[in-house]
Parts: C-alpha cells; sequence; structure tokens
C-alpha cells in the first residue's frame, strides 16, 4: 500500500552564524496523513528550527521538502498557510483586545466594499467551531478567555485556513490537567479527520498517550522515527539524550526541622497595581522541600519577587529566620541567608554578556577575596568559577568569553552553581528546570534534594505538575493569588491539584 | 598570544571595512562636485593627519623634503614636523571628543543612553570661562596687584595651579549635576534618558547663549563675546610653554589637555573593569534585572554612571575655553561637539583604546575637511564621508553574519566542528 505522505523533509540542513550552532545537520523527516506525530529532543535540539523551516520562518542552508508529494521551497508563512500548513506557536499570536472571530479570521476578513462585515465574521467562525466540535464564543474578547481557550482559538485559526498539516508547538505547557485531556481529544479527532498533527514536545508522557509516531532529535540529528507502541518512556528518554538516564528522584522522608521562612497575609500587587497576592501564608521548614503548584500566572511571580525583595509587598510579613525582611533590601537578605533560582535566567539569573568569573561573583564580589579597597581581584574570581565549573561540571565554559554559547542546562547550572556556594538557608526555586535538557533536569532535581538532606530550606515553585509532586514534601496550590490548599506530597494525587489548579475544592469528595 | 592578537584583528576588521566603504559610496558624491575622488582623498587624508607638503598617500608615511643645504633628503612623516604637523592638530581637535566619547561610553555602560554631553560640556565651559577671569580678578584686588605680568612668580605659580584647579573643578561639578537631573528624572520618574538629554542640551545651548549675548558679553564686537580669561587661567599650549623648541606642535593649540583626557581614558578604563563600582555599573547595564536581583544598587550605580558622564563633559567644556577659545564666542553653544562625542563612542565599540583612535581619526578628518573648502569642495562634502562611515560602521552585524557564511561556505566541515564544542552536552 503505497500512499503519500503529508510532509517529508531530505537531508535539511541549517546553521546559524550568530550562536555558532549547526541546528539540523542533513536531518530526514516525514508525516503521514491521518497522524499524531511527536517530534521530540531536549532543548536545543533543533525540533522547533525544523518545524519552523516547515512554516517558513527560518530558511534551510540545504533542504528538499515535499508537501503531499510535490517539492516545495517554502519562503514565508503566507506560502507555508496555500499549502494547507499550520502552526500554533509557544507563545499565542493573538489581539488580546480583539474578539474570538476578529482574531480568527485577521487578514481573511468577509468584507463588502472595504467595509469589515463584523456579523458574517461571527457566523462564520461559530459554524467552524461546531464543525470541529470545539465550542468558543465568536464574541468574547481573547483578553478575557482561559489561556486553554486561546490555543483552541489558535487551532481555529489554522483550520479556517485549511490546515491540513498542524504543528503544535509544546502546546500543554500552559494548560491544567484537565485542559490538557480536552487537547488530546482535539488533536485525536483532527487527525481521525486525516489532517497531520505535528506535535513539537519535550514531555514523554505525552507522546505515549496521543502520538501514534515519534521522532527523536538530538543536537541537530534525527536519531530515529518510531512506532510509539514499540517503545517505552525510557527507550525515547535514551535517544534524547544519548546515555541511560534516571527519570525518577531518589530521595529519603524530609526531616523537617524549625520554621526557616514565614510569610504572613502577604498581600503583593502585579502589573500595573492590581492585587496579584492575596493576603498568603505559609512557612517552610528546614530539610523540607515546599511546593508551590499552579498554572502560570497565578501569582506566583509576584509572591516570589516578593518574596526576594524585587517587589514591594503592601501588607503582610516576611520572615526570615525570626528576622522581619518584609522591606529589607535584595542584599541584605542574601547575606542572612537566601539564595534564589529565578525563573528568567537569560534576563534574571545570568549576565549573557559577561564571562563566567563576573557571573559567579555577582553575590560576593563586594567582599574579600573577590575584591579589596573596591578593586576587583582576578586571581580569586578565575579560581572560583573554575572550581565551580569542575564541580558542577559546566562544560566548556571558556574561559574569559561570553557565555551566552553555553546550553540552557549548562547556564541553569552556573546559576545553581552561584546560588548554592556559601550554604544558603533558605533557596527559592522557580522552575528551576524550565528550558533544560533531560540530563540537566535529572541533576537539578539531585542538588536540591541534596541542599534539603543538607537542612536548606526549599520553596520550589513550578507549573510542571511531575515536578511538584516527585520533589516537595508538602505542597501548595496557588489559584488567582490565594494558597487553596496545602497537601502533604504523599496524600497528593494528581487529579486533585489539577481540581485545586483549575480553582475547584476538594469538599465534596469526603 | 596569536589567538589575542587574532580577536583584536577581528575587532579592528569591521570598522576598517567600514571607512573603506565609506570613501568608495563617498566617492560618487565627490563626482557629483565634479572632482576626482582620489585627488580629493588625498587631500582629505594629507590635510587631516599629514606633515607639510604632503600631497598624496605616500606622503603619509614617507616625506622628502630639501633640508638647510638644498639638498633632498627621506623623513618618516608622522615625525616629520618642520612648519608643524597635522597630527598635533588633531591632538588638539580630538581632545574634546576624547572626553565626551569617555562620557557617552560611561553612560552608556550603565544602561543609560545619554546623549547630554552637549549641555554639559556648553555648561561646563561657561563656568570655567566665567571663573577664568573673575577667580583672578579677586585675587588681585585681594592682594592689590595689578594684572598677571606685576605679580611675583611665586604668586604666578601658584595662581597657574590653584585658578585652572578651580575653574575646572567648579566646570566638572556643573556638568555632573546637570547629567544627574536627568539620571534623576530616569530612576525616581522613569524619564527615557535619551529625551530628557535632548531637551536638557536644547536647555543648556540656548542659556549658554543668552548669557554671552547679554549679561557676560564684554564688548561691542560684531559677534558677541566673553572676556578673555586671565592668563594664569590658561592652560597653556605646548607651543608657548613645554616644547616650545619642537616644530611638530606648530599651528596646534594643544597642550596639557591631551594628557589630561589621556589620564582620564586610563582612569575610566580601570574604573570600568576593575573598581567593584564599575563592576556594578557594568552589570547594571548587561541586564538590570540580573543586577537587581543579585542585590546590586542599581539606582546608585545608574546615577553614579551618570554624574561621572556629566563631569567628563565638563571637564571637556572647561578645556575647550582654558586650553584653546580663551573665551567664549557665541556660536561656540551650537558646536555639536559632545554629539561627536557620542558618535566616537559608538564607533569606538565602548572599548577605551578604541575611543582614543577614533576621536583622533574622527578629528583629523573634521580637520582635513574644513580644508577641503579651500579648494573648490564644498566643505559638507568631509561631513557627508563621516556620515558615510558611521552608518556602514552601524552595519556592523550584517557584515558580520556576512563573514560568517561566507567562511562557513569555505570550509562547512569546519564550522561543524566549533559548533560541537559550542553547544555541549554533558557526557557521562
Amino acid at each position: 500500500m503505497e500512499e503519500t505522505l503529508a510532509v517529508e523533509m531530505r537531508h535539511v540542513r541549517k546553521y546559524f552564524a550568530s550562536s555558532n550552532v549547526l541546528a539540523a545537520n542533513d536531518v530526514d523527516f516525514e508525516v503521514r496523513q491521518g497522524e499524531v506525530h511527536a517530534l521530540v529532543g531536549e532543548n536545543g535540539a533543533g525540533k522547533t528550527t525544523l518545524m519552523n523551516m516547515l512554516y517558513g520562518l527560518v530558511h534551510p542552508d540545504h533542504a528538499e521538502i515535499y508537501v503531499y508529494g510535490e517539492p516545495v521551497r517554502i519562503s514565508h508563512p503566507d506560502h507555508a498557510i496555500r499549502l494547507g500548513i499550520g502552526m500554533v506557536h509557544q507563545h499565542f499570536k493573538l489581539v488580546p483586545s480583539f474578539t474570538v472571530a476578529e482574531n480568527i479570521m485577521l487578514g481573511i476578513e468577509p468584507n463588502q466594499f472595504g467595509f469589515i462585515n463584523g456579523k458574517s465574521e461571527a457566523e462564520i467562525v461559530r459554524e467552524l467551531a461546531q464543525n470541529f466540535g470545539l465550542p468558543v464564543d465568536p464574541n468574547a474578547r481573547v483578553s478575557e478567555l482561559s489561556v486553554g481557550m486561546q490555543q483552541r482559538v489558535e487551532i481555529l485559526k489554522t483550520l479556517q485556513r485549511d490546515a491540513r498539516i498542524l504543528i503544535l508547538d509544546e502546546p500543554t505547557a500552559v494548560l491544567t490537567p484537565q485542559e490538557v485531556h480536552e487537547l488530546y481529544n482535539v488533536i485525536r479527532r483532527l487527525a481521525d479527520d486525516g489532517r497531520a498533527v505535528i506535535l513539537i514536545t519535550h514531555k514523554l508522557l505525552e507522546v505515549k498517550e496521543v502520538a501514534d509516531r515519534v521522532s527523536v532529535m538530538r543536537r541537530g540529528k534525527m536519531i530515529g522515527t518510531h512506532d510509539v507502541a514499540d517503545v517505552t518512556i525510557r527507550d525515547m528518554a535514551n535517544m534524547m539524550v544519548g546515555r541511560e538516564v534516571i527519570l525518577q528522584v531518589e530521595k529519603q522522608p524530609a526531616t523537617p526541622g524549625d520554621v526557616v521562612l514565614k510569610v504572613e497575609n502577604l498581600l503583593v500587587a502585579g502589573m500595573g497595581g492590581v492585587p496579584a497576592v492575596f493576603g498568603v501564608s505559609f512557612d517552610v521548614r528546614a530539610g523540607e522541600i515546599f511546593g508551590i503548584a499552579g498554572v502560570s500566572g497565578n501569582g506566583q511571580t509576584e509572591l516570589i519577587e516578593a518574596i526576594a525583595g524585587l517587589r514591594p509587598v503592601d501588607g503582610g510579613r516576611i520572615m526570615l529566620l525570626d528576622h522581619d525582611i518584609t522591606d529589607v533590601n535584595v542584599r541584605t537578605r542574601r547575606t542572612e541567608g537566601m539564595a534564589h533560582i529565578p525563573e528568567d535566567r537569560m534576563t534574571m539569573g545570568l549576565n549573557l554578556q559577561t564571562n563566567l568569573d563576573e557571573n559567579v561573583i555577582v553575590t560576593s564580589y563586594q567582599k574579600p577575596p573577590f575584591s579589596s579597597y573596591g578593586i576587583l581581584n582576578f586571581q580569586p574570581m578565575r579560581e572560583l568559577a573554575a572550581r565551580l565549573a569542575k564541580k558542577y561540571q559546566i562544560a566548556s565554559a571558556r574561559v574569559g568569553e561570553e557565555i551566552k554559547t553555553l546550553s540552557g542546562g549548562n547556564l541553569q547550572k552556573v546559576v545553581l552553581a552561584r546560588e548554592l556556594e556559601g550554604e544558603p538557608k533558605f533557596i527559592i526555586a522557580n522552575q528551576p528546570t524550565r528550558g533544560v535538557d533531560v540530563g540537566s533536569i535529572e541533576f537539578v532535581h539531585k542538588t536540591l534534594v541534596e541542599e534539603r538532606d543538607g537542612g536548606a530550606a526549599i520553596l520550589l515553585v513550578s507549573v510542571e505538575l511531575e515536578e511538584i509532586m516527585s520533589l516537595s514534601d508538602r505542597i501548595a496550590v496557588i489559584f488567582e493569588g490565594r494558597i487553596m490548599a496545602v497537601l502533604d506530597a504523599a496524600d497528593a494525587t494528581e487529579e486533585d491539584l489539577g481540581i485545586l489548579m483549575a480553582g475547584g475544592t476538594l469538599d465534596k469528595k469526603e | 598570544m596569536l589567538k589575542r592578537l587574532q580577536i583584536v584583528g577581528g575587532h579592528a576588521a569591521i570598522p576598517l571595512f567600514a571607512v573603506l566603504l565609506g570613501l568608495v559610496v563617498g566617492s560618487f558624491f565627490v563626482f557629483l562636485a565634479g572632482a576626482n575622488p582620489i585627488q580629493v582623498y588625498d587631500q582629505l587624508f594629507c590635510e587631516g593627519f599629514g606633515s607639510r607638503g604632503c600631497e598624496t598617500f605616500d606622503d603619509l608615511l614617507i616625506v622628502e623634503a630639501e633640508n638647510d643645504d638644498g639638498e633632498l633628503e627621506t623623513h618618516f612623516a608622522p615625525f616629520y614636523g618642520e612648519r608643524g604637523h597635522g597630527m598635533a592638530i588633531v591632538l588638539e581637535k580630538a581632545t574634546p571628543l576624547i572626553l565626551t566619547a569617555l562620557a557617552a561610553t560611561i553612560a552608556f555602560k550603565a544602561g543609560m543612553f545619554s546623549i547630554g554631553m552637549d549641555g554639559q560640556l556648553v555648561l561646563g565651559a561657561l563656568m570655567a570661562g566665567f571663573l577664568g577671569y573673575w577667580i583672578p580678578d579677586q585675587i588681585y584686588a585681594a592682594t592689590g596687584v595689578a594684572d598677571f605680568e606685576a605679580a611675583s612668580s611665586v604668586m604666578r605659580t601658584v595662581m597657574h595651579i590653584v585658578v585652572p584647579t578651580l575653574a575646572i573643578s567648579a566646570a566638572m561639578i556643573v556638568g555632573a549635576i546637570y547629567s544627574w537631573f536627568a539620571g534623576f528624572l530616569k530612576v525616581k520618574l522613569n524619564v527615557n534618558v535619551l529625551i530628557s538629554t535632548i531637551i536638557l542640551n536644547a536647555i543648556a545651548v540656548q542659556f549658554v547663549g543668552y548669557m554671552i549675548n547679554f549679561p557676560l558679553r564684554a564688548d561691542f564686537n560684531n559677534i558677541a563675546r566673553t572676556r578673555a580669561i586671565d592668563d594664569s587661567a590658561w592652560l597653556v599650549p605646548f607651543t608657548r610653554g613645554l616644547f616650545s623648541e619642537i616644530e611638530w606642535f606648530r599651528g596646534s593649540r594643544t597642550g596639557v589637555g591631551i594628557i589630561i583626557a589621556l589620564i582620564a581614558a586610563f582612569v575610566i578604563w580601570f574604573y570600568l573593569w576593575r573598581s567593584t563600582s564599575g563592576y556594578e555599573q557594568r552589570m547594571t547595564s548587561g541586564s538590570s534585572l540580573f543586577a537587581r536581583f543579585s542585590g546590586i544598587a542599581t539606582e546608585k550605580a545608574a546615577l553614579r554612571a551618570m554624574l561621572i558622564s556629566g563631569a567628563l563633559s565638563g571637564l571637556a567644556g572647561a578645556i575647550m575655553i582654558l586650553g584653546v577659545e580663551r573665551r567664549i564666542v557665541d556660536g561656540f553653544a551650537s558646536s555639536g561637539t559632545g554629539f561627536d562625542g557620542v558618535l566616537v563612542a559608538i564607533l569606538a565599540r565602548e572599548s577605551i583604546a578604541g575611543i582614543v583612535l577614533v576621536a583622533m581619526f574622527f578629528a583629523g578628518l573634521q580637520q582635513g575637511a574644513i580644508n577641503l573648502q579651500f579648494g573648490d569642495l564644498p566643505r559638507q562634502l568631509g561631513g557627508i564621508i563621516i556620515a558615510l562611515i558611521i552608518l556602514f560602521s552601524a552595519m556592523e552585524n550584517f557584515f558580520r553574519e556576512t563573514m560568517s557564511r561566507i567562511r562557513h561556505r569555505i570550509a562547512p566541515d569546519a564550522m561543524t566542528q566549533t559548533s560541537d564544542d559550542a553547544v555541549p552536552v554533558e557526557s557521562g
């Protein structure tokens, strides 16, 4: 049986001169009609780049691309759309102040004498939503929709443009577990309809659940394509990393000690002065990992910034080791034993425009031996950098060169190395493995557990439920700036957490 | 060592390429003006950088001249100083450019895009120009000495040290305060520094213009001007003091100023790259979020940078008046030296050594361009060529990408190798 492939890419090669990365090295990739095809790989493996080339956003140095058997050269997304290719990006490209219908019809508005006919727009969208079983109110403003609904709008947008090949870039990163399951159903339906769905992801569980076939990329090379039924999660992980990976976090039960951080009735304003954290209280003890679960954008950022001293507090108190640090500056908090692994290592955790030495001393440059009388001493800086690079296996950080060429995992290790130097008593770990490759995730997790066992109190924030559940000793769920419940990690189920994360309560269950 | 040379070469290659492209495209305008580009460029560079008698590019290196006995002698041109050398004038003109470029760089390196050097410079100049006669007046009145000529040699020496020091310090303080104001607006009220410094420049230029025309106007000369500074405030040029024997300096008013500028360059380099304060402000400019997160007082670092930046601009203004002009003439305020300093800083890409070199190059081109008009060519031609060079040098990233791509085409396998280094994955 010879069927036409939906997409066939042969000998794709792409080199980025600016970052000196070979993102695709003679890659072959094919997708059948009517299948869900997962494209997996660590961050920086080249999977998004490969799909951007299919969508015309990035131009390959060399490639043979066939869409439904026809050889094509895709120069621009418009061209890709005409070929029936649709892409839903990780960061949605919607206009928040427009309605759903206006967003979906943007650029292809039905018009009369040059005037947009709003009424028929809404009708077209309603019909479209009905046909695909993706109910959505065409007249709702996008800014008022939940993230899951916004994603649905993005998918409808591609369908309205007759996409036969759908590319979804990490679609579940921002969804609650319930929304994720709904999305899986949608993806299945689209595939059963004869469309080809390409799912870019690094979550292997997801691949098992929804995909028919899986292609694994590693460092710009295609490692192989398999039927999902024939491979285990462990196999896929090994293909991604190129070696054996331990997926489970190994840890002993916690032995919590005294309270290290105490937060009382904390009130914090977010963007534009709108309250983002409403009277949150909790405490973190020495020797435990306290996890905060929640869908991103529910006040986690504001809460963490307030504790770290980066955002003013409007009410309540923060106590670190019995000192009131509510209004204390960052440096004092740090000298009192606080360490902070921030969510965004590119702009907050590191200065990519300078070298490793200057990055590792940023919390201690003002003290000897790194400086005396206001003059920097380079020798101790270099020694510290070399020691940390060795201890944390930060590969190939070249002396004196800007660190921006390091991979995500290595950058995170630099942050970790600096923050954990000097035995902090309280560690904030905000999304510590976001955008980090599988090998480094393992390392980060192991390091955090080691710090816990050494007696540090750790506040972990993550939108990855799996991470929260496997690392934490106690779990708090945050929703719209309030802590919904604090559970013992041993008793928490994914389902319960999912309900709490969506704003529900567990009362009815009992 | 070889690697370091390669890096330096890589940094220099693109500016040199930009200069070349600027000259090539500039020849189009030379043609429009009805002249031969080679001849014009010969003249431009000879007038700017050459010794007397320089006529073509070759003469920039080797020059032949008759000696006293009427025989032809060959000289190494940069050291041939008979009847003065173009480079001496370059030193004079480059002094304020170096200082204002340093001022711009130190502000940029704190993440403050301040272009307020013009305003700070003219206010500093006004301050120095005023104190340059006012302080001596007070001293003469108090001691009963008629003027500088009548003073004892001890008094002269003391005054020669005290008066310029006071005038320069005051100019630096005025510049620093004016610059701090823009920094304060940014830090406290989040006012865009670019915009506030443009406005502050306009205010300063108008204010200085007013002061020259009315309160401080010295006489009924056609063009308004202030009183000349007293001889005791004068930073005496090399030709009249230290190196009066050396022909090379003839025709140039350069003096202590260039030495001060070079010392300032070293001090700023040390501050930025060796001191903790400089480290703080560099981290702030790299990512202010990062600096704040680490506990650096970013606002303090930014304000400190603005203070230093303003002081340097004020110093530039003081040296222009005390060392070169000796009085402020109407039109001085709108000459735009401060803005040229910003351009120099941008061209030099935050390298201190680069600033010194670019400022000299810039000064030479400007000098050469002025002299072009003594031929039949419009002076504006020099401005156009300078502008083109700046434009091409702003295309740095484009050049870099292109060069990299070409190298990649030539030897793709070699690049694959380095790309493996660049994206390391732990081996277990």
